[in-house]
């Protein structure tokens, strides 16, 4: 295939924006897929994110398009949508030349638009601005055109008006990916360099390589070598994404496809690295990415003790496809035997749960979560924990140290007061302010990784009107005065609802947490106290008054196997719930200690 | 004197308790009659609501349910329950006590019940009944507060409720109203008013039910939604607290946790169930408990007729307990009778040791204020009644 009849793109939007649904348009439109076989939002073929309407696991479609009488091939890189898979994004963006930026003609530009935006600045692709959804019966053309040349710096000539829904503009779009995205360069005599984006588990196959072909060619029976580990692979097919996988002769430059290679262990296969020829390797890989950064983690745990097999199956089958999920056993005295998982961010954490009580049926208890810390020991040694129950309170430890992010914000000008109160009230340093334009600023902080990861996105979203993105990068670890906040039930400690809070914080946090649980645990026959302390003091107490009035009404018709089961199942409705001494605790009150917030 | 761990003794009303033999011959029959003017939202019975045309498919059914007792089935007490089985036109109405009368004739002095809403119920039926040898009837009054009775969705007035009890009472020598508490938007001063007003009316037999919200009833979904909330737990319970002072105040013994009568009125159908005595039924949805078996007709009208029609068994459910269990529901219903549960007779019941079966129960810390034991039996005290349900939810835990 000719390097100049191919054009590689990927869409980038803010969620709900129309991604999906011009994506599909896209497909069908050019015969991709048929009616027949349009299913709702094709690309997002995982349940979960379909439900959520974003995508996460980036993969890719090729589109075979005729301009002006010259067959064209276009690869369409999917991108996730959320913050926590900027990562992704940024992945899949290395893997094109050009994007469609989508606006919601209605909502106009909004915080993943710029950060999208920029990302496929950052990445140097050509951008095709759209002002999508512009059959919706209220538009704000003018508007929104403005913000996208204040805010973007597109001019409003450049801007394709298009809606996935109707269909309108989509001629246009194919257009103008074939006119305005460069060609890919690369010469196919060159040696092999592909930039392997993405990796699936096939359970008959192994592991199927998503590359992007940057220099020289792949084919069946090639013999290939994965740069970072050196191991060599033989090609046994390769192919392309039409959209289902469909093998070809070969991929060559500029070409989007997979490989199959009889690989069985996904851990040789690293997202980012480059694969290249046994026989003639490149002398450097391409660029590739940053690890991931696994920034959150949790505990999570079966309801029945004999599930916990059946969770570490599940969970190692989620790992294989997802790079960037982690987990290892742990033990907690009120839950048992469970695991510590670690996540990109709070979505990642959400969906990875959500995925395991859909698919493998798996009663779950998850704990609040909670970052990395650090422990400096007299000794001078530093221990790493990322589980509330490992620090120890020996006497051993000289100083506690938490992960700390810098904070880029870009928000409306109006919002830079209210930004700066969020941050001081987070224990946030101030670095500096710059403006952007008339209308926007951007907000530099550092803060610590915990006062960011559970809410500090929504937060942003609500002060800013959702006109405010965020972005944050690891930059370090720093002391701080830390302590472990332990909740006791009836008197017992309970550990996984323990958490680390900063000393200043933690009376309040504390109150708020007895309260929160005080709602989300039901009526015992007895009092149940609930008290919040630091090591022997107790700073917070709450009392749930026994239950009062439980009778039913009556056994009519004689029906006593129903009345029983009926008790009987007062039991089993109690099944997400986990027994502590004689007090009943919810699944969802370990997470309550997300949601109180700012009280 | 035998000596028996934990709880505390406290005055309950003793009435002996005789041991029943589960296996032996049934001496009760229930039988449901499904039909009903429309389905008031708290209702999860067996019903089926303007589906009149059903009737006399459903009569042609229960005689052909009835026939596989293969002979007649003399019996104690004989209880018409619905749905509303007086909503049957009179012409139904008669085949219906035909039919239940020719397989379940009744001994002398036995007791034949009929449950009976207050719209509709006309002298001539009242006479259809009694000329059938009903001997008690009761009432679904359910309420005498025009707003409880509208938010329960029943379709009469508390002055047709006030005529009705009257009819009933001067014409049948047991005369039982059925009332609703828990009721969202009743207090407590209403409730009041619908406990006197009910025993100035002078029947013979009170019942007093709390509300409950059932999965699958209209009254499920708006609390969902948030559009009728359960009233507060400590309302509930001054509510049933009420009831049980006022009542035995005036001369109606609480000898059920939901049953209150005039010394000699209690209803003695429902004592066999309470005493896991066995029991003959008929009808889509009805439960019966024959040779150690329990089973549960089709709850859906339809299939049940259907089924039965067409020469088939059409049961939902169908269960042979161990002893243990047995003896376990034994212990279940028996704590609903005020007067509690004996141990010797349990004993001679069962075959099991009442302290045995009763180890969870005595076990926790929490019940001690709920049971009542002494030598000779175990009984809900009155904290007990007030959680009944949880307390024997224990049992299973
Ligand atoms: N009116 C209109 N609605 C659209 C259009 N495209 C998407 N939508 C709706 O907007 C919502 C989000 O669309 P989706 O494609 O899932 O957005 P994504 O999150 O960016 O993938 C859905 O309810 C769509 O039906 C469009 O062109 N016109
Ligand atoms: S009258 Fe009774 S049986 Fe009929 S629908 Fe109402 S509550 Fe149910």
């Amino acid at each position: 295939m000719d390097p100049r009849f191919i054009r590689n793109f990927s869409i980038v939007a803010h969620i709900d924006h129309g991604k999906s649904t011009l994506s599909d348009q896209l497909l069908l439109q050019t015969g991709t897929i048929t009616q027949r076989e349009f299913k709702d939002q094709l690309l997002d073929d995982l349940d979960v994110e379909r439900e959520r309407g974003i995508t996460v696991k980036a993969r890719a479609v090729t589109i075979k398009y005729v301009h002006h009488g010259q067959p064209y091939e276009l690869n369409f890189v999917d991108t996730p949508g959320h913050v926590d898979f900027h990562y992704e994004v940024s992945r899949s963006l290395a893997a094109c030349e050009g994007a469609l930026l989508l606006v919601d003609a209605f909502q106009g530009v909004q915080a993943q638009t710029v950060a999208n935006a920029y990302a496929a600045l950052e990445a140097n692709l050509a951008i095709i601005p759209c002002l999508n959804k512009i059959d919706l019966p209220i538009v704000r053309t003018d508007e929104v055109l403005e913000e996208m040349r204040t805010v973007l710096g597109f001019n409003p000539e450049e801007v394709l008006r298009t809606s996935g829904r109707s269909g309108i503009g989509i001629d246009d779009v194919l257009e103008a990916i074939v006119e305005r995205v460069p060609a890919p360069t690369g010469l196919a005599a060159d040696p092999l360099r592909a930039l392997i984006f993405d990796s699936k588990y096939d359970n008959y196959r192994g592991v199927v390589i998503y590359v992007r072909v940057k220099d020289g060619v792949v084919r069946k029976g090639s013999k290939i070598r994965l740069m970072k580990k050196g191991t060599h692979h033989e090609v046994l097919e390769v192919g392309q994404f039409r959209p289902m996988n469909t093998p070809c002769d070969e991929l060559g430059p500029g070409q989007v496809g997979y490989i199959v290679a009889g690989i069985k262990n996904l851990s040789l296969v690293h997202i980012g690295d480059t694969v290249t020829e046994a026989s003639r390797p490149a002398t450097e890989p391409l660029p590739g990415y940053k690890p991931p950064q696994q920034m959150v983690f949790c505990g999570m745990f079966p309801i029945e003790a004999t599930d916990f097999e059946k969770l570490r199956e599940e969970l190692g089958r989620l790992a294989l496809n997802d790079a960037s999920f982690s987990f290892i056993p742990e033990t907690s005295d009120a839950l048992g035997f469970g695991f510590r998982c670690g996540f990109l961010g709070m979505l990642h954490m959400e969906i990875i749960q959500q995925r395991l009580e859909k698919e493998a049926d798996i009663d779950l208890i998850q704990t609040a979560p909670n970052v990395t810390y650090e422990l400096l020991k007299k000794d001078q040694t530093v221990v790493t924990v990322d589980n509330p129950q490992e620090v120890s309170w020996d006497g051993t430890t000289e100083e506690f140290r938490e992960p700390i992010v810098k904070v880029t914000f870009i928000v409306p000008a109006d919002c830079i007061g209210p930004i700066m109160q969020l941050c001081s009230d987070r224990r946030g340093t101030y670095k500096s302010t710059e403006y952007l334009g008339p209308a926007r600023a951007q907000l530099i902080y550092e803060l610590p990784l915990a006062e960011v990861i559970y809410d500090m996105h929504d937060k942003l979203k609500s002060i800013t009107r959702g006109y405010g993105t965020m972005d944050y990068e690891l930059i370090g670890f720093r002391a701080a005065d830390l302590v472990k906040l332990d909740i006791l039930v009836k008197q017992n400690k309970v550990d996984a609802l323990a958490s680390i809070v900063h000393r200043s914080l933690a009376e309040r946090r504390g109150r708020a947490l007895c309260k929160r649980l005080k709602e989300e645990i039901s009526k015992h026959m007895f009092e149940v106290p609930i008290q919040a302390a630091i090591g022997a003091r107790v700073i917070a107490r709450e009392t749930i008054s026994a239950m009062r009035k439980n009778v039913t009404a009556k056994c009519y018709g004689g029906d006593i196997t129903r009345k029983r089961k009926l008790l009987q199942k007062q039991k089993e409705g109690k099944k997400r719930l986990k027994q502590f001494g004689e007090v009943e605790i919810p699944q969802k009150a370990f997470l309550a200690v997300l949601d109180i917030g700012d009280e | 004197m035998r000596s028996r761990p934990g709880g505390r003794a406290v005055s309950i009303p003793y009435v002996p308790w005789e041991p029943v033999d589960p296996l032996g011959v049934p001496r009760a029959a229930y039988v449901h009659v499904p039909f009903c003017v429309h389905r008031c939202g708290y209702c999860d019975f067996t019903v089926v609501a303007g589906r009149d045309d059903l009737i006399s498919a459903y009569l042609d059914a229960l005689a052909c349910e009835l026939s596989r007792l293969e002979s007649p089935q003399p019996v104690e007490t004989l209880f018409l329950g619905g749905g509303t089985p007086t909503h049957l036109p009179e012409r139904s109405l008669e085949r219906l006590l035909e039919l239940v009368r020719e397989w379940f004739p009744l001994s002398s002095g036995g007791e034949f019940s009929v449950e009976a809403n207050p719209v509709g119920l006309s002298p001539a039926k009242l006479g259809l009944l009694a000329d059938a040898g009903v001997n008690r009837v009761s009432l679904g009054v359910q309420s005498f507060d025009t707003q409880s009775l509208a938010t329960l969705e029943r379709d009469h007035s508390p002055e047709l409720a006030r005529q009705t009890v009257e009819a009933v009472r001067d014409r049948f020598p047991e005369c039982s109203v059925d009332l609703i508490f828990g009721v969202p938007g009743q207090s407590l001063v209403t409730w009041q008013t619908t406990l006197e007003t009910a025993i100035a009316l002078g029947p013979t037999h009170l019942s007093a039910y709390g509300l409950t919200f059932e999965k699958g009833t209209a009254f499920w979904g708006r609390r969902l939604k948030g559009t009728l909330a359960s009233i507060p737990d400590e309302l509930e319970r001054s509510q049933y607290e009420l009831a049980m002072e006022l009542l035995s105040a005036c001369g109606f013994g609480q000898y059920e946790l939901s049953n209150y009568a005039r010394a000699g009125h209690e209803s003695r159908h429902n004592a066999t169930y309470w005493a896991n005595g066995p029991y003959f039924a008929a009808g889509p949805g009805a439960a019966r408990y024959v040779k150690g078996t329990r089973e549960t007709n089709h709850r859906s009208t339809t299939t049940w007729i259907k089924s039965t029609l067409a020469g088939r068994t059409a049961l939902s459910s169908q269960e042979k307990l161990s002893l243990e269990d047995r003896a376990r529901e034994t212990l279940m219903l028996g704590l609903r009778r005020t007067a509690g549960v004996f141990f010797e007779a349990f004993q001679k019941q069962t075959g099991f040791a009442l302290e045995e079966i009763a180890k969870p129960l005595l076990a926790r810390d929490w019940l001690r204020d709920c049971l009542a034991i002494d030598e000779e039996r175990i009984a809900l005290t009155r904290e007990g009644r007030c959680v009944a349900d949880s307390v024997v939810a224990a049992l299973w835990e």
